[in-house]
């Protein structure tokens, strides 16, 4: 926590604000993750989690306020969406792997066409990378042939190619079947345990408190409680928030 | 009583040869005009704003409403009202074809690229892939194989469309069917050339798609 207070952090959003139409999706939202934290983002579906961490990005534009991601804000210069990207890895409730390609060219395609690194550099991290989490012996598979747990194992992959500085997870487990969760979810934890800096929107509530330095709670469009997990699922919080809780626990 | 006397067709090889020739040439050359406008007009319709994209959907719209025939009409004998100048006749057949294959293509290659999930090229760009990047890799290889059936589709609409360019005189197949059975009144032998001709192509090409849309199938579901 003494990052906390001697860097800047890694990724701040200040005062966002995204309208759908008349629909209000973030409101004047601001948030700040420091190098090596995971915050675990909650809250009841349509309350902007997703919005927040795609806005991180520039996979969703904003209308108003900033978002800085290791010195590079947006809006701003063109480029810098693309630089942030670079730095940040996402991982998709869907997966979306590249169904037209096997494991490992989506794993390879990033870092060779927007890393410029080789192809047997990129292959090596690949293969090591997919061995990691648990996928080596299918590389040369194609993501149709894979249950929705190895997808979404080889997605985090894909993300962890690229080095990022930062991981953003957008509900990593809510398309998977409940045998195939616990698999997904050790892979994040462990790569929490490598001290990666991440964003996590999920509905994992016992994971979330497991693992979070700091735990978000979203509703309607704005943050309503940001706090360590202690105190997050401690007696006295908010009223919206025991509401919540006391839902999904 | 009519007999089917078969050396009318092989009596009459030369001249086909001519009309399998010019037909063959109009298809490849309307089509890959086509490819073009049809690229330009669906890239304009999806990137472009204001009146540039107004002008793509109103390409589209008119030219796909145009029957062909009508439309080489047209242009064969309303072009030197405009202009001036008459356009030879394939000239004529060939501007009608490209227009109508560019406005089939165009809606051909958007339905591609729409039916490419929206998180496909989010993956990419999430990658920090460039655009360039993105297309090529993600995007188009993807609406390719949506868009097989439908491009075959459009090549067969165009080889049976290059028939009508015989009635502003273009000698193709059809042109030159009519023609030497005109001479030798064998209108059955040759248009039973021709019509076996037209399956001949279309046949093995449907035939090839099917199996590469297979083949495809199995990779991109």
């Amino acid at each position: 926590m003494d990052s906390r207070q001697n860097h800047a952090p890694l990724i701040q959003c200040v005062n966002i604000t995204k309208r759908f139409g008349t629909f209000a999706a973030l409101t004047n939202v601001s948030l700040s993750v420091f190098k090596g934290e995971v915050v675990c983002i909650v809250g009841p579906s349509g309350s902007g989690k997703s919005t927040l961490l795609r806005a991180v990005n520039g996979l969703q534009t904003i209308d108003q306020g900033t978002v800085t991601f290791d010195g590079i804000t947006i809006p701003g210069p063109s480029r810098n969406v693309r630089l942030i990207r670079l730095e940040a890895g996402m991982v998709f409730q869907s997966f979306n792997l590249f169904p037209h390609m096997t494991i490992r060219k989506n794993v390879t395609l990033a870092p060779m066409r927007a890393r410029g690194l080789s192809q047997a550099e990129a292959n090596e991290r690949a293969e090591r990378l997919l061995k990691r989490v648990g996928i080596g012996d299918q590389i040369d598979k194609y993501p149709d042939q894979l249950s929705g747990g190895q997808q979404q194992r080889v997605a985090i992959a894909r993300a962890l190619a690229m080095e990022p500085k930062a991981m953003l997870f957008d509900e990593p487990t809510s398309a998977l079947d409940p045998e195939m969760v616990k698999e997904v979810l050790e892979v994040i934890r462990e790569l929490a345990r490598t001290g990666m800096t991440m964003m996590v929107v999920t509905h994992e509530m016992g994971f979330a408190r497991e693992l979070s330095s700091r735990m978000v709670f979203m509703t309607d469009g704005a943050i309503v409680v940001d706090a360590p997990p202690r105190e997050f699922f401690g007696p006295s919080t908010d009223a919206r928030l025991r509401t919540f809780l006391s839902k999904v626990l | 009583m009519m007999q089917f006397e078969f050396s009318a067709i092989t009596r009459s090889l030369p001249e086909l040869w001519i009309g399998v020739q010019y037909t063959l040439a109009l298809v490849f050359i309307s089509l890959a005009g086509g490819i073009v406008l049809g690229l330009l007009a669906c890239m304009g319709r999806l990137l472009g704003r204001g009146l540039l994209a107004w002008t793509c959907v109103t390409y589209i719209v008119t030219f796909r409403a145009i029957p062909e025939m009508v439309l080489m009409f047209w242009i064969y004998y309303c072009a030197p009202l405009l202009g001036g100048v008459r356009p030879s006749s394939i000239i004529a057949a060939l501007a009608a074809m490209s227009l109508t294959a560019g406005a089939l293509l165009a809606e051909v290659f958007r339905g591609g690229i729409g039916g490419v999930p929206r998180g496909q090229a989010e993956a990419a760009r999430s990658l920090g892939l460039s655009e360039f990047w993105v297309w090529r890799s993600v995007i188009l290889p993807q609406a390719f194989r949506i868009m097989i059936p439908a491009l075959l589709g459009v090549t067969a609409l165009m080889v049976k469309a290059s028939g009508i360019a015989s009635t502003v005189g273009v000698t193709e197949l059809v042109y030159q069917a009519s023609v030497t059975a005109g001479q030798s009144y064998r209108y059955l032998e040759l248009f039973t050339a021709v019509g076996l001709f037209y399956f001949g192509i279309l046949f093995p090409m449907s035939m090839v798609a099917k199996f590469y849309e297979r083949k495809l199938a199995l990779r991109a579901r």
